[in-house]
């Protein structure tokens, strides 16, 4: 095998990094599946608090569910300041979350692209010089637009825009609850090259248990086994050498 | 029509005035037609009738991000949107509705 090293971009999640050679490749798109309350947000904004507080990489978040506050009054319960970030230049928050709406959508053509989207993201990594970049969560346009085909094919687009500027793209993508897949569209594990499942199964009439697979990541050598996962005071943690007992 | 950031077509005095925000992007390949289905369907009613703003996102990306919009080609009127090329029918619809909530 060659000696040649991908960049890596470490992820901020104590442990994880263990598990996947060191970090994610630099400019790769990674998704982040799993069902609600497996703590997919949590850790999608602490790869960009712990990017820009200890690589000195910014980003941006696009939340297109939860309204900034909500995210910034959650994040400060693990000692993660976005505010502060935010202020400083370093980190920007751009909400499209379904409240801030402005008209209803009555008709949906089998003829548009997502360039609207695409602009809005590409702007604001212009203007602080982006490095990381999190998509929260795509699932939510598999409810906006019915043309499914398209929307895959112009995500696909959007992705491959983003991360020929070198950025690094984390998607989030919510499984529903009885399902098998790895999000809405079915089709979610394509769009990147590596895909994080997280899970929170049941494993006793009273107790849960969090636990983190990598699925897939493409040019890595990585575990192939569910490891065991907190969330923390200081966030998200994953223990390398611990199996989950769900498993 | 013009095309220019809020580039505005009539004078918007009057409160009768049907306002349609046209949003569009420089790699849009359907924005020129659903540009031209917008023009041939408000050509039969008399041009002061209209206040149509266009938006390019290409240049102004922060007024798809005031407006929410995602995708393009996108028509709003009056708090109703379409997105693709859309049909003469639909923005009918659409600037009849506006003119009875204005009425009433």
């Amino acid at each position: 095998m060659s000696q040649y090293k991908i960049e890596r971009v470490k992820t901020g999640i104590p442990g994880l990094d263990e598990l996947i050679e060191g970090g994610f490749p630099r400019g790769d798109t990674i998704l982040v599946a799993g069902k609600a309350g497996t703590g997919k947000s949590i850790l999608a904004t602490q790869f960009l608090y712990r990017g820009i507080v200890d690589y000195g990489e910014p980003g941006v978040l696009i939340t297109l569910e939860e309204p900034p506050r909500l995210i910034k009054r959650n994040m400060m319960r693990f000692g993660m300041d976005l505010e502060k970030l935010e202020k400083e230049g370093k980190l920007a928050i751009v909400d499209l979350s379904p409240a801030r709406t402005t008209s209803v959508n009555i008709e949906e053509y089998p003829s548009f692209d997502l360039s609207g989207l695409e602009a809005i993201i590409m702007h604001h990594m212009k203007k602080i010089n982006a490095q990381r970049v999190v998509i929260d969560t795509l699932s939510i346009l598999a409810y906006k637009f019915k043309s499914r085909d398209i929307l895959r094919e112009e995500i696909f687009k959007m992705c491959a825009n983003i991360t020929s500027t070198g950025c690094t793209l984390l998607l989030t993508s919510e499984i529903p609850a009885q399902d098998t897949g790895l999000g809405v569209f079915d089709i979610e594990a394509f769009l990147a090259s590596g895909v994080i499942v997280l899970y929170n199964e049941k494993i006793s009439d009273t107790s849960r248990s969090r636990s983190i697979e990598v699925l897939k990541l493409r040019g890595s050598k990585h575990s192939s086994r569910i490891h065991s996962m907190r969330i923390t005071d200081e966030g998200i943690r994953v223990w390398p050498g611990e199996i989950s007992p769900g498993t | 029509m013009t095309d220019d950031d809020a580039a505005v077509s009539e004078e918007d005095s009057e409160s009768q005035l049907v306002e349609i925000i046209f949003f569009k992007s420089e790699t849009c390949a359907f924005c020129p037609r659903a540009e031209e289905v917008l023009r041939e369907t408000i050509e039969d009613f008399g041009p002061e009738m209209f206040k149509i703003t266009t938006y390019n996102v290409t240049k102004n990306p922060e007024k798809a991000e005031e407006f929410g919009v995602f995708a393009l080609p996108t028509i709003i009127i009056g708090g109703m949107s379409v997105t693709g090329i859309p049909e003469p029918e639909m923005l009918l619809k659409m600037i009849l509705g506006f003119k009875m909530g204005v009425r009433s």
